[in-house]
């Protein structure tokens, strides 16, 4: 049966329209794309986001992320939220294109009302969040048209901690301690020292603390960073993502290192 | 219904002579056949109660909801057919997300009861099909506050205070009149609907039913969940306490 | 831009591939096969992750590596995993060895114009009972050998294999012949010895060792059995048996 209201009570043929009744809305139509012959697709990222840093610890996982979107060299969005919470016990934190990243928001975001209207007491945990993502971003570049995003994913439930990582490619892995963009060669290392093999004594101050210090190195070396950024923590008590932290850092040292700062010789 | 027999009662798209659509009529006559629902709408939030007619006892208890949600901060109680129930939560759950999906926002609950009365109302229309058996009680949160509103057959909506459909409307109804409804907390509320549906049930017709109440508001923080246990087995025990004080 | 660099137009395509890496390799005797890997994922400099399987479990006597792009490895796994699923709902019975081989070669050819970068090499029991190694390339030629390298340092161990399993350049002792098949303990050296040698000269070969055994019906575990961090995986009622051992490599 054609369930669509308005196609009832219509001649049966169509094509040409008797009644002359059309349009009215909802009628399904053939689907043709204006600009099918000359499709454009995502080549670079625009406004994008830096690192994201995550590490598991004693009662979850912590990720921070700055609050800067780029465009280009431009610091042009100074306060926009890169780490986004996904249901009771999931955040994510994307890195590069940040309306790719918007846009996978609004995914996940119908995909946990739609878990909840279903009314059944089942909940996506971290584990399906990161799975999903990771097939709508390797269907997205086997289609030529990524999603340019490095994303991480991290949560708890039913007393596992989670953590992995997902990318443009649909290449994911998991891992303690993970980061993306500059941070997974300047921050990591110092990530993998202080938690590799301590994941389970590593408590939320020094875990904070970690996090914190590896940010501000960041800011001193990626000139995409900046000293504003949030921390999610995620545990068996829920996902809090806390309000922008302001590091204290100066430049005044610049003056001094040859060839940086205003000497000639 | 003196018109039985007449042929006009057997399309939805033939009016009779005196102006009635009696395929209309008719589906109001299956909810009006079907356990009571009702719908509080208070100072903070709504309350939404169910009389589930437990027709067997092999039933799996709580099968079969007849709340449903539309979205995060929807919900739907019905009575009449719990398939046409069934089928109009999904129309209902499809356009507020698709309002979502539009506006990147919550749906107020007037668009989405709009939208649903339209699509019922497109079933009053045509020889082809049959009139939803059902009438919903529609309520939920927005930025204006707690909503409440019955959409009917005929596809005819109403925002109520109060709401009652099904077997023991009138009475629902009545005491529905009795309450402070703007002084009403959802948590009092809960307690009030429970003592509503247990008292218009009619001990001597059906046998057993089982109470089916959801609830959104400040206390469930804009969510519409089923009432919790606890709070559901007090108003409950509560309901039956004021049975046998009454009368 | 302001820096210029949109002042000419520039050719770019996206890059839908990646390669992460890592070694994988199998080796076939009489009545046993051995398929193992590392577990390193990395790209380009970046160890990614010190732990990521590239050696997956299909049946009770079916084992499959895959090395290349990660993504499109897991990928293929998991359709490989779907089909062979598919099957035991349709036949009530595990798919045969050769068939999963020539299930592999239709699916990768199916991508032949925008393939899956991965190669393959499939372990098992065959049912004749005998142990037997398939590899494939990423579009899916494919066929059966007694041992096999793939990965990143394939350069470095396929020489070696080729020497110590198939005695290539090696002269037998007067009076005798090389023999066909090893033996389990003298496989499973080769095997540690081929990846110990791998992480020693190959950045991207390293941080730990899965060596899967599929041991034929009736063989007994003789040959591992005093060996640390073996875990038995399933055994099937005839009696094939799956193992695995794993091992930790060099993380420099």
């Amino acid at each position: 049966m054609d369930h669509f209201p308005t196609n009832w009570g219509r001649p049966r043929n169509d094509a040409h329209d008797a009644f002359n009744t059309y349009p009215l809305h909802q009628r399904p139509a053939p689907h043709t794309d204006t600009f099918a012959e000359g499709v454009q697709r995502t080549q670079q990222p625009i406004v994008t986001g830096t690192s994201v840093l995550a590490i598991k610890y004693k009662d979850g996982i912590m990720m921070t992320a700055d609050t800067l979107a780029s465009y280009g060299s431009l610091a042009r969005f100074k306060s926009i939220q890169r780490l986004h919470a996904v249901g009771e016990s999931t955040v994510i934190g994307a890195s590069g294109d940040m309306s790719d990243f918007q846009y996978l928001q609004g995914l996940l975001d119908g995909l946990v009302t739609d878990e909840f209207t279903a009314g059944d007491g089942d909940a996506l945990g971290p584990a399906e969040v990161h799975e999903y993502l990771a097939r709508v971003l390797y269907a997205r570049r086997s289609k030529m048209n990524p999603l340019w995003n490095s994303l991480l994913v991290g949560g708890v439930k039913d007393g596992e901690s989670f953590l992995a990582y997902v990318d443009l490619l649909g290449t994911t892995y998991t891992a303690s301690t993970l980061a993306t963009g500059y941070g997974a060669y300047i921050a990591l290392p110092l990530l993998r020292q202080a938690v590799e093999g301590r994941e389970a004594t590593l408590g939320a101050d020094e875990a904070r603390r970690i996090l914190t210090e590896s940010m501000r190195v960041l800011f001193y070396r990626d000139a995409r960073s900046l000293n504003k950024f949030q921390i999610a923590t995620v545990t068996a008590a829920g996902v809090d993502i806390s309000e922008p932290i302001v590091l204290d850092t100066a430049w005044g040292f610049a003056e001094g290192i040859r060839g940086y700062g205003g000497q000639t010789q | 219904m003196t018109s039985i027999g007449t042929g006009y009662d057997l399309s939805a798209s033939t009016y009779s002579p005196d102006g009635r659509i009696f395929q209309v009529e008719y589906a109001n006559k299956a909810v009006e056949n079907s356990g009571t629902a009702i719908g509080l709408r208070v100072k903070d939030g709504i309350v939404l109660a169910v009389e589930k007619i437990i027709h067997s006892k092999l039933l799996v208890p709580e099968a079969n909801r007849r709340i449903q949600n539309l979205d995060k901060h929807l919900g739907m109680a019905t009575s009449g057919f719990q398939a046409d129930g069934r089928s109009l939560a999904n129309r209902g759950r499809d356009e507020a997300t698709s309002y979502r999906d539009y506006y990147r926002q919550p749906s107020p609950v007037k668009e989405v009861v709009n939208r649903l009365s339209m699509y019922v109302q497109a079933y009053t229309l045509y020889s082809s099909v049959r009139p939803f058996g059902v009438s919903a009680i529609i309520g939920g949160v927005d930025k204006t506050g707690p909503r409440l509103f019955i959409v009917e057959p005929s596809g005819v909506a109403y925002g109520y205070h109060g709401a009652a459909v099904g077997k023991g409307r009138q009475l629902a109804k009545t005491e529905i009149e009795k309450l402070k409804l703007s002084e009403l907390s959802t948590r009092e509320a809960v307690a009030e609907a429970a003592r509503i549906i247990y008292l218009v049930h009619d001990d001597a017709k059906e046998k057993e039913f089982e109470l089916e109440m959801s609830w959104i508001g400040d206390e469930t923080n804009g969510l519409h969940v089923p009432v919790p246990e606890g709070l559901l087995a007090e108003a409950e025990r509560k309901a039956k306490e004021a049975l046998e004080t009454f009368e | 831009m302001p820096d210029g660099s949109f002042a000419h137009p520039q050719e770019r395509q996206f890059n839908p591939y990646s390669e992460n890496g890592g070694t994988i390799l199998a080796i076939a005797g009489a009545d046993f096969t051995v398929v193992a890997g590392d577990t390193r994922q990395s790209e380009g400099y970046s160890i990614q992750t010190r732990y990521a399987p590239k050696v997956f479990k299909l049946t009770d006597r079916a084992v499959l590596a895959v090395n290349g792009f990660a993504a499109d490895g897991n990928m293929f796994v998991k359709k490989v995993k779907q089909r062979l699923e598919w099957y035991r709902h349709a036949h009530a019975k595990d798919m045969p060895l050769r068939a999963i081989a020539r299930l592999i070669q239709t699916m990768l050819y199916a991508q032949r114009f925008f393939p899956y970068y991965v190669y393959n090499i499939l372990g098992g029991i065959e049912e004749d009972g005998s142990g037997a190694v398939y590899s494939f390339d990423p579009v899916g030629s494919y066929e059966r050998e007694a041992c096999r390298a793939a990965g990143a340092a394939q350069a470095l161990v396929q020489p070696f294999l080729d020497n110590q399993i198939y005695f290539k350049n090696q002269q037998p002792p007067a009076g005798s012949s090389h023999p066909v098949h090893l033996p389990l303990p003298d496989v499973l050296s080769i095997v540690i010895d081929s990846f110990t040698g791998a992480t020693e000269r190959h950045i991207e070969v390293g941080d730990g060792l899965e060596i899967f055994v599929i041991l034929a019906k009736g063989r007994s575990t003789q040959g591992f059995d005093g060996r640390s961090g073996v875990q038995e995986l399933s055994t099937t009622p005839e009696g094939d048996r799956v193992f695995v051992i794993r091992r930790e490599l060099k993380k420099d």
